[in-house]
């Protein structure tokens, strides 16, 4: 519980201090409680999900770092990998393959790569993932761009 | 007026007492599970169906304690040697004709002078004289087992065994060939195959680096780093790193290995904590690194893992039981039923309670019936009917159809018309008979629902009196078992310390305490046999039934007999200074009944495991008869076998 609370708020001070260091990831701590986080990323590039800010909400148990941060999204997004209706995300670094030499931006970042590049053969988007699996990389697309669109943009107007 | 009772449909009172005694087994899973504890994508696929849930396993090492203890008897060992059974059969047999030289119809009275045990006992010698002259091994029923029950240091034992055999071949520290050993089942020889074909890719494959990728500085001393876990920068001094030269602090790997230690068996494997360093966390590190308690249980996984994946051995599912048993092939009969040292008996193929004479297929279907919900509701249908006036479901307990129904109702009705009670009486042929029904069945207007319901109830009596004596065998078998214990802590303390008896002086009474055990379980499986046993058939399978009711009564009233012995009579030489005389006396007689006994207990088995053929040809099914039966037919065998 110390030891969770120490490091975490030695990333809290890292992730202040490089503030700039990754643009495309802005952690943010709840003000009154150091277990919850949250995180905008932006789609990577050349991707459907590209111009999109999608928003995590990290749930960090008392045994971080030995047991890995729950993370979540908050914002829809239309991936193999992601459950649809929940926004529960797997991957295998958020379970078994936990190290806990990662950090709660590391996993940002994993999480990132993971849009750029989704494991179709998991699937928590059971619709997604078929439609990857058959080959329709084009439905996919214009799938995951239309939710990109309707939930990760600013609406205009 | 007979109480009747209501029951809601769900309360099934009476199957209570059935589930209670469901058998509690629950499989646990084996060596199955990978202990490639870390990412694969085959987990991660697993993963994914059920969403969140990383299949944290039981943080206990130990296996699941089932409650079952009990016995399996010392002749139940199988004997590979054909002719050394066939002449135990002779022996049995001959050992029942003695007995019934001794006791006969009034067998409780009987006193047991010099005279009869002399004569006992040489009728028993002349006929081992006939059938061969090594009474030793007759006499070690134990004979040949085709099992061996291993304490856990006996385990550990062959384990660093197998360890030191990899570690001196390879020239490898211990702890990396117990690595190997880990990836391959515990399969040595595989191990080496596989090491000297390719020994850079199984390092590889397993984490054994041979030289660190990363490089600690040159100067260790007051240098320091920061571990990567805690974020504290640390004195390299206070760091420690598996052979990929990682460094994190000491206390930051003592918690690591104590979060996967509790985490289950992956502990074995586990990796480096650094991000994807496959370096492996070997037993040495372990041990520099873990709580006392943690390393403990490492070693716990570490023997667990060595017996469940050999084939060989089982861990005794006994209550508490430290004992695992090999089991080794190749006996000519099969018989898997193992007793362990713990006196627990069970059977090594199904892993249930022993239960020869009984095949594993009949339990199996057994402990389906006494358990299916099925076998439930056709009870309710059976033994209950809804009141007609307020509907709730009535159950009748026993007797006349004289139904009433609890309050407020109180109606009074007919369980056999279910019309009013009031209406019947002398006009309807009095109380027990109800002509009302009785008629309509003589117009045929008998109804049918009625005839589905006596053929059920008449299925379900049949269950219900094999399934009572079975479950009643067995609740007498554990109350032996606790009783025996009272024996040990109490009656043979005091007999001892009164007559100065020594241990091995007191063992018979151990001795026929076991039988007891032993042959309330034999009891019980013939039960589940006679339920089984095919009912309507032609005039050879019915002698056979009754062949089959007559030797089970039979070993009933034998063992009938020890019981009463030893509980009994063991009074008189607890308090009384009895002549020692006597003593010796009752030790010889007690001694004999557990022969006896334990004999005829044998000799069913046998019976009942050759399917009663023997007798199936002969016809006629009276005691006197059968009885000669069994004789001559076991001492026939024994003329053939050593005339
Ligand atoms: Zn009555
Ligand atoms: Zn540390
Ligand atoms: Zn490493
Ligand atoms: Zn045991
Ligand atoms: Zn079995
Ligand atoms: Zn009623
Ligand atoms: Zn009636």
């Amino acid at each position: 519980m110390q030891a969770s609370r120490a490091r975490l708020f030695k990333e809290y001070k890292e992730v202040q201090r490089e503030k700039t260091a990754d643009p495309d990831i802005q952690l943010a701590c709840d003000d009154s409680n150091i277990f919850k986080w949250t995180a905008l990323i932006k789609g990577p590039s050349e991707t459907p999900y590209e111009g999109g800010v999608f928003q995590l909400a990290f749930a960090v148990p008392e045994q971080y770092p030995l047991q890995p941060p729950q993370v979540r999204f908050l914002t829809k997004i239309f991936h193999p990998n992601v459950h649809f209706k929940t926004g529960e995300i797997c991957l295998d670094i958020l379970k078994n393959a936990w190290s806990p030499a990662w950090t709660l931006q590391s996993v940002c970042r994993a999480i990132i790569a993971l849009m750029a590049h989704p494991e179709p053969d998991s699937p928590l988007n059971c619709d997604s993932g078929n439609l990857l699996r058959s080959g329709d990389i084009r439905g996919f697309q214009s799938m995951a761009k239309m939710y990109t669109r309707l939930a990760a943009m600013p609406k205009k107007g | 007026m007979h109480i009747v009772e209501i029951l809601t449909w769900g309360s099934q009172k009476q199957n209570k007492e059935k589930n209670n005694l469901k058998h509690k087994r629950e499989k646990w899973t084996t060596g199955e599970e990978s202990i490639e504890g870390r990412t694969t994508r085959q987990t991660r696929i697993k993963d994914s169906g059920c969403g969140r849930s990383s299949g944290r396993e039981s943080a206990k090492p130990r296996r699941r304690k089932s409650q079952k203890k009990g016995r399996v008897g010392s002749f139940l060992h199988k004997t590979s040697d054909r002719q050394h059974r066939e002449r135990r059969v002779f022996v049995a047999a001959a050992a029942m004709d003695s007995e019934d030289y001794m006791y006969d119809s009034d067998a409780e009275e009987t006193t047991y002078d010099d005279d009869d045990l002399y004569y006992y006992s040489d009728k028993e010698e002349e006929n081992i004289a006939v059938g061969d002259d090594d009474d030793e091994s007759r006499r070690n029923k134990k004979a040949k087992q085709s099992y061996i029950v291993l304490k856990e240091s006996d385990i550990q034992q062959r384990q660093e065994n197998d360890i030191t055999e990899v570690s001196n071949v390879l020239s490898i520290s211990k702890a990396a060939a117990t690595v190997l050993l880990l990836n391959y089942n515990w399969r040595a020889c595989d191990v080496q195959d596989e090491w000297f074909a390719d020994e850079e890719r199984i390092r590889k494959k397993v984490g054994l680096f041979e030289k660190p990728v990363f490089l600690l500085p040159n100067k260790l001393g007051k240098v320091e780093l920061t571990c990567s876990i805690c974020y504290e920068n640390v004195r390299v001094s206070m760091m420690g790193w598996v052979s990929c030269g990682h460094p994190f602090c000491r206390e930051c790997w003592e918690k690591y290995v104590s979060v996967a230690i509790e985490d289950g068996v992956g502990c074995l494997t586990l990796r480096c904590p650094e991000h994807r360093c496959n370096a492996v966390v070997d037993r040495d590190s372990i041990d520099l690194f873990a709580k006392k308690e943690d390393k403990e249980r490492y070693l716990q996984y570490l023997i667990r893992s060595y017996i469940e994946s050999n084939k060989r051995y089982k861990w005794c599912p006994g209550a508490d039981c430290e004992y695992t048993v090999e089991f080794c092939e190749g006996g000519d009969d099969e018989c898997y039923d193992v007793c362990c040292h713990c006196n627990n008996g069970f059977c090594w193929n199904c892993m249930d309670d022993a239960h020869r004479p009984v095949d594993c297929e009949t339990v199996a279907k057994w402990q389906l019936k006494n358990s299916s919900e099925a076998e439930n509701t056709a009870w309710l249908l059976v033994n209950t009917k809804p009141c007609p006036k307020c509907g709730k479901a009535i159950e009748k307990n026993q007797g006349c159809m004289h139904m009433t129904c609890r309050k407020p109702c109180g109606h009074e009705f007919c369980w056999m018309c279910l019309g009013t009670w009031k209406e019947h009486g002398e006009r309807t042929g009095g109380f027990y008979a109800c002509n009302t029904f009785q008629k309509n069945e003589a117009e045929g207007k008998y109804n049918e629902d009625e005839d589905i319901r006596k053929r059920a109830e008449k299925h379900l009596e049949k269950y219900t009196h094999y399934y009572e004596r079975w479950a009643g065998n067995e609740s007498s078998r554990k109350q032996a078992v606790k009783d025996l214990k009272q024996m040990q802590n109490d009656y043979m303390v005091r007999l001892s310390d009164l007559r100065g008896a020594t241990d091995a002086e007191l063992k018979f009474i151990t001795d026929a305490w076991l039988q007891i055990i032993e042959c309330r379980r034999v009891l019980k499986w013939t039960y589940a046999y006679g339920y089984y046993l095919p009912e309507d058939g032609d005039k050879k399978e019915k002698s056979k039934k009754g062949f089959f009711e007559y030797l089970q009564g039979e070993a009933e009233s034998n063992l009938e007999r020890l019981h009463h012995c030893i509980e009994k009579d063991i009074h008189n030489y607890l308090n009384k200074e009895r002549p020692e005389e006597e003593f010796k006396n009752f030790r010889a007689k007690l001694s004999s009944l557990t022969t006896v006994t334990g004999n005829y207990f044998e000799n069913l088995v046998k019976a009942l495991e050759n399917g009663l053929e023997d007798t199936s040809s002969q016809e006629a099914c009276s005691s006197q008869e059968a009885s000669s039966k069994i004789k001559s037919r076991t001492s026939k065998k024994g003329r053939k076998d050593y005339g």
